[in-house]
């Protein structure tokens, strides 16, 4: 209703006055919002709320400044039955101008400030004000010349020492300085001066003013006060009709509200005769959001409501936006086949960088490497993290088993944008590469030029040295094992006899699996990953290697087979799991092989630097129960440590899990337990942590709450 | 002395004969106030610093308040309060931000403060409260004084100091932190804040500066650096030219409107400053040299007081006629000429 009536001529006015003074159209915009009460929380406003709430003593948290306060106790109404003079002067000023907003905000204004005052039937019909100083005032005022309007009263009381400005005119004058100054001070985050403006002046918050609402709304929700942001929005929804302004309300408050705050703002909706929720149009960016967030985040929850709503705006429209969104919101869970659909209609609608890149990672965990390298190739240049993504794919291709034949063109740009980029991984693998094909000089040129880039790059030394070897190269061995003497084994045994020559194929390199980093910055998603891995473990026999990319249960594998699994996933470089693998195969009947997984599993303890337990895992086998006990609870905690400092807190949690079966938990494995929580953003787990920290008198629990609190203030 | 006179001032205050006060003449001629706030004071009450890029700051917005009040026009003083109040006064803890530009969107970028300008800001509104018997603006002086208090005033080897700015000037901000600026003094302040915020130790910080002023000697020409280093012994701050520059410019003028009375302090000023042509020497406080020679009258008319303070030479025709050249020599050209007809009539 008031959005049609604003856009009425004049003509119309004397009638939209009367429906406005007459009819109930703006009956809830009398109140204002009660920006100190903090009681009414909860409720709706369905009753009157007095215009100055001053007996409303905040709670201390809430608390405002004392001098606020006392600024609203004087700022008090009159108590209502004493009998009013109503000024009504700019009521009819605002009527002649033909300046509806004005007209309805004054109504509402004077009607909260004297709820026994009735507007006049006819503003208009007043005689006109014949004060023409006065007049001009009113006008500078409502052309938003405060300072003009201000030096003008000001002049007035110079020239004519008996004059009084209006109190009406001066009251309004300093409404509409204080919200220029709310609104100035929000534009640069000064969320304590934007509140205390709201505070001292209460009559701003109204639907008149929504945009004040809005602002005083984000100031609280910056500034750790969420259900005081959720109380001003849902002021808004219930008791303001503009449309536009309800919706921008509900987007406004996604922005700034955590989202069970945010669901409570939803079921406010009204339904309209056709049955359509008012907020459908934002429902479908809330859940592109909440999609989005998912994407960002593998451990966010995302409601089924809003998952299923993308996907059917995803099938419904053209855009390729969705379905992208869906790509990396399946990929970052591991649900590489869904993510492989979603990404493949986000390309067919609109190929892309970011749904290439997405597509080519799933591609790349489903062991599809040739066509990751096909579909990035056309982006390579496009960004730094595409361009990672293509090396891994090309390098991933290269060290697929059995070797694929490559076609000149795809081997040719391959080597062209691994010299281009100078790709330590993608140079090595095109030795091994060139080795499978017994192309051993170009082999040994891949791997000098791998090492030339890095000079420490083991894997490539000890592809160049069974190449000098196989070639009968003794000088260049010698050399080599000279340079690696202490640093590598597996160098300095090649060519001995005590071992076999290492395979032909190298195992298959692990697909990338690091979350697709968006977001610019610490990009590199996955060219590390991609190194192909060692071509064998020199120190034990294994002809066929298994892959050990699969996630395995140990513990369902004979000794032997975790034995080989252990030293896959040493050569994988996640020693974490191959310390389990080798725990499998201490339990193994032969002789040799505890001896081996003992040695193995000392091995991938100093390789995650966990020196006691590395000493103990290798010296003292078979072990009591007791002592396995104690050692379990120290690896578990390290382990969890590990897990932490790797930002793996799934894994931290699982380990600290596991270790409260077998024993108490320590004050500092419960900081590290808060701390994973809060990093899962499982904010009341992390809280119900850190509360039980503080009660103990922990400081680090003090931290920690305080640290939740900042969790639940979003950032901007 | 200006100091005086605002205590008794200040003590009528409560009388209803104050009520006359605003039909008095200002000590700032009706025609000179026009001529500066016609160049200077946009409608909307936004003081202009022409020669910075038209940009506003909270010293203009306090200079522009002083000179309305000096020259008694309450209604320009409305209006430069009004801009000042909703562009400026916006920060969480109550100080002004202290740069407002036209071209910049949103106009303010930092938010920042500049102390000198809350003090002048703070001061202009005391005196404007009394003056016009206006509650508005001692109140609004009295929440800008108490948060200055709060936010910048700090104890540094048993002195009170004033930090130039909330953020960036402490000992934990800088090597060679406190770094303060003296020309952030205005001296005359201290009194009318003392009455409206007695709390606070105002005596103590202009006592700060006048012992910080008397040490900050440095090199041939006895002068103090804009920025002085008070981490140790007073020396210029890192990072800033080591020179007496446009900011220190003010000091001497400060000292003689407040009515401080240590003569061998302004001599010392007042030779340092001495150019060779008659004009207020710029001069690099570590070799002397003179860095530049300042010759607007705005500029001039400060040598030229401290000659009829200290000497009694009166001042030379050309400066007792004001003619707006630049925001900042002009501001200094009324301040000057305010407390020759105030306090030094002799000289005129």
């Amino acid at each position: 209703m008031p959005v049609a009536a604003r856009v009425l001529g004049r003509a119309c006015l004397a009638g939209f006055i009367a429906a406005v003074v007459g009819g109930a159209a703006i009956a809830h915009a009398q109140h204002h919002w009660p920006i100190n009460d903090d009681h009414i929380s909860g409720e709706t406003t369905d009753t009157v709320a007095a215009p100055f709430p001053v007996q409303d003593v905040p709670t201390a948290a809430e608390q405002m400044p004392p001098a606020l306060v006392q600024a609203q106790a004087s700022g008090a109404a009159p108590a209502p039955d004493a009998p009013q003079k109503v000024d009504e002067s700019a009521l009819r000023y605002f009527a002649r101008q033909g300046d509806t907003k004005r007209l309805e905000i004054e109504i509402a204004r004077l009607r909260a400030l004297y709820p026994q005052w009735t507007p006049p039937a006819d503003p208009l019909a007043v005689p006109v004000n014949v004060d023409e100083k006065l007049e001009a005032m009113w006008q500078l005022y409502s052309e938003g010349r405060l300072a003009a309007a201000q030096e003008a009263i000001a002049d007035r009381r110079s020239e004519e020492p008996d004059w009084q400005p209006p109190q009406d005119l001066l009251d309004r004058l300093a409404l509409a300085e204080a919200r220029e100054r709310l609104v100035n001070a929000s534009e640069i985050d000064q969320y304590a001066t934007v509140i205390r403006m709201g505070s001292e002046n209460p009559q701003l918050l109204t639907c008149g003013e929504v945009d004040v609402l809005w602002r005083v709304a984000e100031a609280f929700a910056q500034t750790d006060r969420q259900t005081r942001a959720r109380d001003a929005y849902r002021y808004i929804l219930d008791n303001c009709d503009n449309q536009q302004e309800r919706l921008a309300t509900i987007q406004n408050a996604s922005r700034q509200l955590t989202p069970p705050l945010l669901d409570e703002l939803l079921a406010l909706e009204r339904t309209a005769d056709g049955g359509v929720g008012e907020f459908e149009p934002v429902r479908d960016d809330l859940a592109r959001d909440a999609v989005a967030r998912g994407g960002d985040d593998a451990t966010a929850t995302v409601p089924a409501e809003q998952l299923a709503r993308v996907e059917q705006l995803a099938r419904q429209g053209n855009a390729a936006s969705d379905a992208r969104l869906l790509g990396w919101y399946y990929l970052v869970r591991d649900n590489h086949a869904e993510a492989e659909t979603w990404f493949r209609m986000a390309r067919e609608r609109e190929d892309s960088a970011e749904a290439s890149q997405g597509l080519a990672l799933a591609l790349m965990a489903r062991g599809q490497h040739e066509e990751a390298e096909a579909i990035t190739y056309r982006w390579r240049d496009e960004s730094d993290e595409i361009r990672a993504v293509y090396l891994a794919a090309a390098a991933n291709l290269l060290g697929t088993d059995p070797r694929p034949t490559l076609s000149e063109d795809v081997l040719g740009r391959i080597v062209a944008e691994v010299v281009a980029a100078r790709d330590v991984p993608g140079a090595r693998q095109l030795g091994w590469y060139a080795r499978a094909w017994e192309q051993h000089q170009t082999a040994g040129q891949w791997f000098s030029t791998a090492l030339r880039w890095d000079p420490d790059d083991e894997p490539s030394a000890y592809g160049l040295a069974l190449t000098r070897h196989l070639l009968g190269d003794t000088a260049g061995l010698a050399e080599l094992k000279r340079i690696w003497a202490g640093r590598s084994d597996r160098i300095r045994d090649v060519g001995d006899g005590r071992v076999e020559p290492a395979p032909i194929a190298p195992a298959l390199p692990r697909a990338p699996t690091a979350t697709p980093q968006r977001s610019e910055g610490e990009s590199q998603p996955s060219a590390a990953a991609a190194a192909p891995q060692a071509a064998a473990q020199p120190r034990t026999a294994a002809p066929s290697r298994r892959s050990c990319t699969s996630h395995a249960d140990p513990r369902q594998l004979s000794a032997e087979a975790a034995l080989q699994r252990g030293w896959c996933l040493m050569d994988a470089n996640r020693p974490m799991e191959a310390v389990d693998a080798f725990a499998v195969a201490l339990g193994g009947s032969s002789e040799k092989t505890r001896r081996d997984a003992a040695w193995g599993q000392s091995l991938a303890y100093l390789r995650v630097e966990l020196v006691d337990e590395a000493a103990v895992a290798a010296t003292a086998q078979p072990q009591d129960a007791r002592r396995a006990n104690e050692l379990q609870r120290s690896i578990l905690a390290q382990r969890a440590a590990g897990a932490f400092e790797r930002g793996r807190y799934v894994e931290t949690l699982l380990a600290l899990d596991e270790r409260a079966r077998i024993a108490p938990e320590r004050l500092d494995l419960m900081v590290l337990r808060g701390y994973a929580y809060l990093n899962l953003r499982r904010i009341n787990d992390a809280q119900r942590v850190f509360e039980a920290l503080a009660a103990t008198g922990s400081r680090e629990g003090v931290k920690g709450l305080a640290e939740v609190r900042d969790a639940l203030t979003p950032s901007r | 002395m200006i100091r005086q006179i605002l205590q008794v001032l200040l003590l009528l205050g409560a009388l209803p004969a104050m009520a006359h006060a605003q039909e008095t003449n200002g000590t700032i001629q009706e025609s000179e106030w026009v001529a500066y706030k016609e160049r200077f004071v946009a409608e909307n009450g936004r003081v202009i610093d022409d020669a910075n890029g038209r940009i506003s700051h909270s010293e203009g917005q306090g200079y522009g308040l002083l000179l309305a009040l000096l020259a008694n026009d309450r209604a320009d003083f409305a209006r430069i309060w009004t801009f000042t109040n909703t562009r400026l006064l916006l920060r969480d803890d109550g100080l002004a931000v202290w740069k407002w530009d036209p071209d910049a969107e949103p106009h303010v970028s930092d938010p920042n403060n500049a102390s000198d300008g809350d003090l002048l800001i703070a001061y202009a509104l005391a005196r404007a409260g009394t003056q016009w018997n206006d509650a508005r603006f001692t109140d609004a002086a009295r929440q800008i004084a108490t948060a200055l208090a709060d936010e910048a005033v700090f104890e540094q080897n048993d002195r009170l100091m004033l930090r130039p700015g909330v953020v960036g000037f402490g000992a934990d901000d800088r090597p060679d932190g406190p770094v303060v600026n003296l020309s952030y003094w205005v001296f005359e302040a201290f009194p009318v804040l003392a009455e409206l915020v007695p709390a606070v130790d105002w005596e103590a910080l202009g006592r700060g500066g006048l012992d910080l002023a008397r040490e900050a000697g440095f090199g041939a020409r006895k002068l103090p650096s804009d920025w002085i280093s008070i981490a140790d012994e007073a020396q210029p701050a890192e990072g800033f030219p080591a020179e007496f520059s446009y900011n220190a410019v003010r000091i001497p003028l400060y000292l003689m409107r407040a009515g401080l009375d240590d003569t061998a302090l302004l001599r010392r000023f007042r030779e340092g400053i001495a150019g060779a042509n008659g004009g207020l020497a710029l001069v690099d406080v570590r070799s002397g040299e003179v860095k530049e020679e300042l010759m607007d009258v705005g500029y001039r008319i400060i040598p030229a007081l401290a000659d009829c303070v200290l000497d009694g030479t009166p001042l030379p025709a050309e400066l007792k006629q004001f003619a707006p050249t630049a925001y900042y020599p002009s501001t200094l050209h009324l301040l000057g000429l305010s407390y020759a007809r105030e306090e030094q009539q002799q000289c005129l």
